[in-house]
């Protein structure tokens, strides 16, 4: 069973790939799959859709490692992009058909887990948390649905039932609280 | 390091955020590209949000999903592997290409349907640009909606409709997510409808069209309230 430990870390199994180390992207998928397809599912709702993205994740990993700078601390964070990325291409509707085979209502969703819930998730000492909970409920809950679900601006003012315009102007806003508190 | 304005700064939040539409999601990927301060408010905002993604319940994936990627990885060696290695430094950011991975199962099997719909159906004298074929929940391909050059839609069905008393059939079209769906025409029973799309863009490869049952009068919300009878999703006909 190949093991990132092997590696060092997990920047360094990256930069394996990018050798065409087939067991460096083994020990990845061990020790990352369960984490991304975690990650997908709930954005994604779907099982099946979520494991075509965790696929597609690896593929666009193995391809691009070579494009990763090695940065200590960002590999987590590079490789969950390619993850959020790919998915945020197959909601936005590159890839809609997945959709469509659900037939869903339009329009009819149902909230997810809870914001709150996402809350009491986050790990107590957290940078993040302390600054979420300074931001007024409204504002943090757009935030959290926005990042957990995926959703657009259009669809956050739909299923809170606020307006466009200030769903916009509050996530901004609220990014720039963030980082003024986070630093 | 210099400091961003406020605007590139909350472009850099929002992409890692994830509530840029195409258009800023693409910029926000260009100036990666290019500016170095705004590269690293990005990389910033990746790791101060990632906690969150730690928020999800891990899934632990089906053992065949290992075999796939195993299967299909001779198909995607490593660029480096074949040569020519760009920089470093630039690399992670310079191509478009990484933030668009090429849809490799999905978007094959899309380009599949479009092609088994165009041959299946745009036959005949004048051609529809794009055919959407709408389908019930069972699978039954049940209504055919085609888009003419000069503009005309029409929605012409495959079989009867069991419409309830005191309600009707209203049509959708889903060209963009933000905006939503939009009524596009409304019947009391199954029948050919020009649709009325004067006030949305002319469609294209994969807007969605659908029908749903509404009180008599049309949907109360302006969305669609009732039960889906049908829908499918516009392809270019070839």
């Amino acid at each position: 069973m190949p093991d990132l430990a092997r590696y060092g870390s997990l920047e360094a199994a990256i930069l394996a790939c990018a050798k065409g180390d087939r067991m460096a992207l083994r020990a990845i998928y061990q020790a990352e799959s369960a984490r991304l397809l975690g990650i997908a599912f709930r954005m994604l709702k779907r099982r099946a859709a979520a494991e075509d993205v965790v696929q597609d994740t690896f593929l666009t990993l193995w391809e691009q490692a070579h494009r990763f700078d090695g940065r200590a601390g960002y590999g987590r964070a590079w490789l969950t992009t390619l993850l959020r990325n790919r998915t945020l291409n197959v909601l936005r509707g590159e890839t809609r058909l997945d959709l469509v085979e659900d037939f869903e209502p339009l329009g009819l969703e149902t909230p997810g887990e809870s914001a709150e819930d996402t809350m009491t998730r986050l790990s107590e000492e957290s940078a993040l948390k302390r600054c979420l909970e300074g931001l007024e409920e409204a504002r943090r809950k757009i935030i959290l649905l926005a990042f957990t679900e995926g959703l657009s601006h259009g669809e956050i003012a739909a299923r809170l039932g606020t307006p466009l315009g200030t769903v916009k102007s509050w996530v901004r806003r609220s990014l720039l609280s963030l980082k003024e508190c986070m630093g | 390091m210099t400091r961003l304005s406020d605007e590139l700064e909350a472009l850099a939040g929002e992409y890692a955020l994830g509530t840029l539409e195409a258009t800023d999601r693409s910029r926000a990927e260009a100036l990666a590209a290019t500016n170095p301060a705004f590269r690293e408010a990005l990389i910033a905002w990746q790791l101060r949000l990632a906690p969150l993604d730690d928020t999800a319940s891990p899934m632990v994936p089906l053992p065949t999903l290992w075999s796939r990627i195993e299967s299909l990885i001779p198909l995607h060696d490593p660029k480096s592997a074949r040569g020519a290695r760009p920089s470093r430094l630039t690399a992670l950011w310079e191509s478009l290409g990484f933030w668009r991975p090429l849809g490799l199962a999905s978007g094959l099997a899309g380009l599949v349907l479009a092609v088994a719909l165009a041959m299946t159906i745009a036959r005949g004298p004048l051609k529809p640009e794009y055919v959407a074929v709408l389908n019930t929940g069972d699978g039954r391909a049940a209504a055919v909606v085609n888009v003419y050059a000069d503009g005309t839609v029409n929605l012409i069905p495959l079989e009867d409709i069991a419409v309830p008393q005191g309600r009707i059939i209203e049509v959708w079209t889903l060209q963009r997510r933000e905006q939503g769906p939009v009524s596009v025409g409304r019947l009391d029973r199954a029948r050919s409808l020009k649709l009325d799309l004067k006030n949305l863009g002319k469609p294209e490869a994969n807007h969605l069209f659908e029908l749903t049952l509404e009180p008599r009068g049309g949907s109360p919300t302006g969305k669609p309230t009732g039960p889906i009878l049908m829908k499918g999703l516009a392809a270019r006909s070839i």
